[in-house]
């Protein structure tokens, strides 16, 4: 049984440094790093015909830093007794381009943030470019509706926040991800619970996983993300109970219950609008009028309609409550 | 009270008991029971099967839109006595059935109708039907509907009180509501309609659009093959249909019956005629060849058969020049797509009646639903031509102009939560360089490390077994059955439904009116509305508790009860609360 996995490492050295220096059951980037590659070790050991890619996330940049499918340079270490060659290149592959990326960022580029969403995207590239291959190598070269790949997935292993601007490219990606029959799991190692990737997870079947204990980051891994999609149904793999679907208002930023949506582009407010400030569309009178009754009487008495829809500013239309 | 057409004893899985028509339901009732246990509702009616006159049990079978396998009912009477009351419910059952096949149920009955499955064929009615007359008829009634006038709701009481009683009847969820609310005497039949009045709308757009004539192409098969005698039941349906289909059937029907051929004996002879043969839907017809005599009665009525290259009824229908393909090809005899040579019209000429029957059962089908067109004199192609070649999706997309989404100041959005981000990260400053130094020497040892690695036990169990509850509880609720009494989930739902509706008048009465234009009620029969409302949801709570104590009582887990009802009361707290806030703002 094929497999395709491609992990995504959230590689913001300034998050590290924040998990690692955490007060409770700190995590640091190297120890992180060796119990990734022992998980990446036991996929590629699940079989040989398991597909891997490992992207990275450094600040500032999204790359690629191991493929199985690419050939490998040969590795320039000499192996142990103890070592089993396949492993030894991925290992070394992984761990000593991080070294050497994080070695080579510039100063500029220390402080930006880490574009996670691009990294996702690469990954979602490189399951695309294996579908195509697949295709072309099968029968159905000829197809005109590719035969997506067996169980392609992501994982995402994030240590920072959510980045609120890459909101839109997150969902692109997830949409994209849907479209191509990618499971997308996410793990969030440390800081606050990520809620988009929640939303990937839930929305592409996958599995989100917020790292409850830090010091059993392997144990994690292997019971939650090593079984894939397909087996899934067999082994029960831990998700998130729950998915916050909330949506911040665009006017305040309030996480809101209920919104108001502009009809024309989905721009949400907490509160009914004569003009949507993202489209500038004009909303009619009486609408706003049925939503502004429908606030809780709080705010400023909604104001009574008259019968041709004019609004009034007092309440003398208004009969006396029985 | 719907009132009673004919009753009869009958049997209906070997109970005994009581067949009942009355002018909604078809029902049967076991006897010493007092709610009827089959209700069949007349418009859900399709068809009709009899058992054969001198069968020693008299039976009739109601065939459904719904369920192909209908109902059997035995009528246990003394034969005599059975057979009468069965006829009654025959004849009444073909014309409802007739009713609801028939798509004109009151526009102009057009001549055609005379043929209606309802009343047993008469030949004089049978000679007027000539094929050109039936299909121009019956586009005539089509089309004489489209003119007829919407009823409106609300205008006419009468029709009104009507269409209400179709919506409530086929809709029986708002019917218990309508039962609950209405009869019960908690809101009036007006409330209870307000709001709901697209349902009447749809249920008059429902009424005006007709079906049209089924597709299947008439086909009696024969029911049992033994020793070579065939066995085909006829229905007055199937008359129809036959006579329909193959006006010489009518014809041949009409000339002989009942001068020279008794009823039975014309039908038994037409099915084993060529006549019949020649109209069979498929070619399987090797078996029954044998069984083809020579009959110097029907064989008059043979035609040949339409296996020439040219169909014998050649279309008159002049061809539109933009969908006639053969309009254009000497145009392309160099460039054009060379011809197939695959498909040879008349290659198999077995196959060539056939191809035709179906292709002239499926224009009659369509001009019948499209009324016969005017006949086009042959047209030049003018301007207006070009213009219906020109096709919106032939032209560049690029082109089109789509509502572009400008958003306005993008950023603005992100930066809210932005500098939240940023605002925490400025308490600490953190010297990147000396972190990745530190980090990369420690990775340098990596292989050392990654060999010393071991997973510390304690931490370990203790996520193996926060993930085990995790995914157990999820098997938990999947495993959970619901094991809510009936009676119990039936209180807990009418509880909800009424709560629902109370909170529907509620919201309605508090809201603007929707309606452009004067509305209906005055603000203040509106304000009184909303009271009465809130007067009715303030007892759900005790309805609800009450409830939970019956589940007590009935050894139900109350706190699932609670669960489940949780959600209703918190939509009637939010209308309490928001109830009493308006007051106190106002005063």
């Amino acid at each position: 049984m094929m497999d395709t996995l491609c992990v995504v490492i959230d590689l913001s050295v300034k998050h590290w440094q924040r998990s690692a220096t955490a007060s409770d059951q700190p995590l640091s980037l190297p120890a992180f790093l060796i119990q990734l590659v022992a998980f990446l070790n036991a996929y590629s050991a699940g079989s040989s015909d398991n597909a891997l890619a490992v992207f990275a996330a450094f600040p500032g940049k999204s790359l690629m830093l191991y493929s199985s499918t690419d050939t490998q340079p040969q590795s320039t270490t000499v192996s142990g007794p103890n070592s089993y060659p396949p492993f030894q290149l991925l290992d070394d592959a992984v761990v000593s381009s991080i070294i050497h990326h994080l070695e080579s960022l510039s100063d500029s580029e220390q402080e930006a943030p880490c574009p996670l969403v691009g990294a996702l995207t690469k990954a979602l590239c490189f399951i695309n470019r294996l579908t195509l291959d697949h295709n072309t190598n099968t029968s159905n070269a000829e197809g005109l509706d590719p035969i997506a790949l067996p169980d392609p997935r992501v994982l995402i292993l994030s240590v920072s926040p959510d980045i609120t601007s890459s909101y839109i490219p997150i969902m692109n990606s997830i949409f994209s991800a849907q479209k191509l029959k990618v499971t997308i799991d996410a793990c969030q190692l440390s800081g606050p619970d990520s809620v988009f990737l929640q939303q990937a997870a839930h929305l592409t079947g996958g599995s989100y996983l917020y790292l409850e204990r830090r010091d059993a980051l392997l144990q994690h891994l292997t019971m939650t993300f090593l079984p894939s999609p397909s087996v899934r149904g067999a082994i029960a793999v831990p998700t998130q109970d729950k998915v916050d679907f909330r949506a911040a208002c665009f006017c305040h930023k309030n996480i809101v219950d209920i919104g108001f949506v502009c009809s024309v582009c989905l721009s949400i407010f907490c509160q009914p609008v004569p003009v949507c400030s993202t489209c500038r569309t004009k909303f009619p009178m009486k609408t706003l009028q049925r939503l502004n009754a429908s606030r809780p009487p709080a705010q400023p008495r909604p104001a009574p309609i008259g019968t041709n829809g004019v609004s009034k500013a007092n309440g003398s239309s208004y009969g006396t409550p029985a | 009270m719907p009132t009673s057409v004919c009753t009869a004893k009958a049997s209906y899985k070997k109970i005994p008991g009581v067949l009942e028509l009355n002018d909604s339901n078809l029902q049967w009732t076991q006897d010493g029971r007092k709610a009827p246990s089959v209700r069949v509702p007349l418009t859900d009616a399709a068809s009709l099967f009899c058992s054969k006159e001198g069968a020693t049990q008299v039976r009739l079978k109601l065939g459904l839109f719904s369920d192909d396998n209908g109902h059997n009912f035995t009528f246990i009477s003394p034969q005599a006595v059975a057979y009468s009351e069965r006829e009654k419910f025959k004849k009444e059952l073909t014309t409802i059935i007739s009713r609801n096949r028939t798509a004109a149920e009151n526009a102009a009955k057009p001549p055609v109708t005379a043929l209606n499955a309802s009343n047993p064929p008469t030949p004089k009615a049978a000679t007027t039907v000539s094929p050109s007359r039936a299909s121009s008829s019956r586009a005539a009634s089509v089309s004489s509907d489209t003119g007829a006038t919407p009823i409106i709701p609300g205008n006419d009481p009468a029709s009104d009180f009507r269409l209400r009683k179709t919506v409530l009847l086929n809709n029986s969820e708002l019917a218990a509501l309508h039962r609950e609310l209405v009869i019960g005497g908690q809101i009036t039949e007006s409330e209870f309609w307000e709001g709901r009045e697209h349902l009447l709308y749809a249920q008059v757009a429902s009424e005006q659009q007709h079906k049209g004539k089924p597709g299947q192409l008439v086909d009696p098969r024969p029911e049992a093959v033994e020793g070579g005698e065939v066995k085909i039941r006829i229905t007055p349906q199937l008359v129809h249909d036959i006579f329909d289909e193959y006006p010489v059937v009518a014809k041949a029907y009409s000339d002989n019956v009942p001068q020279k051929l008794s009823e039975e004996d014309f039908w038994r002879r037409y099915f084993q005629s060529k006549l019949f043969n020649a109209h069979r839907a498929s070619i399987r017809s090797s078996a029954t060849q044998h069984v083809m005599k020579e009959d110097p009665i029907f064989d008059k009525y043979l035609e040949k058969d339409d296996d020439e290259l040219e169909p014998r009824r050649q279309r008159d229908i002049d061809i539109d020049l933009l969908l006639d393909l053969a309009a254009t090809r000497e145009d392309h005899e160099e460039t054009g797509n060379e011809q197939d040579i695959t498909m040879q019209a008349g290659k198999q000429k077995g196959a060539l009646p056939l191809i035709r029957k179906f292709n002239e059962h499926s224009e009659r089908l369509l001009n019948s639903a499209l009324g016969e067109g005017p006949s086009h004199k042959r047209r030049r192609i003018d301007e207006s031509d070009y213009e219906t070649i020109d096709l919106d999706d032939l032209h560049d997309p690029e082109a089109s102009i789509g509502i572009a989404l400008e958003m306005q100041d993008r950023q603005r959005y992100f930066e809210g939560r932005m500098t939240n981000a940023s605002t925490d990260a400025s308490q600490e400053t953190l010297d990147i360089k000396e972190i990745i130094q530190n980090t990369n020497a420690e990775l340098q040892q990596w292989a050392s490390s990654l060999a010393q690695l071991k997973i510390e036990r304690k931490p370990g169990d203790a996520a193996l077994l926060s993930m085990t509850q995790n995914v157990a509880a999820r098997l938990d609720v999947k495993s959970k059955r619901n094991d809510i009494p009936d009676g119990l989930f039936r209180q807990m739902r009418t509880c909800q439904t009424a709560a629902n509706e109370f909170l529907r008048q509620f919201w309605t009465a508090t809201y603007p009116p929707i309606t452009e234009g004067p509305s209906l009620t005055t603000p203040a029969q509106r304000a009184a509305k909303a009271s009465k409302m809130i007067g009715y949801l303030s007892k759900t709570s005790e309805k609800v508790a009450a409830i939970v104590q019956t589940a007590q009582q009935q050894g139900a887990d109350p706190a699932r009860v609670d669960v489940a009802m949780k959600p209703v009361l918190d939509a009637v707290e939010r209308a309490l609360v928001f109830h009493r806030n308006k007051k106190t703002s106002r005063s």
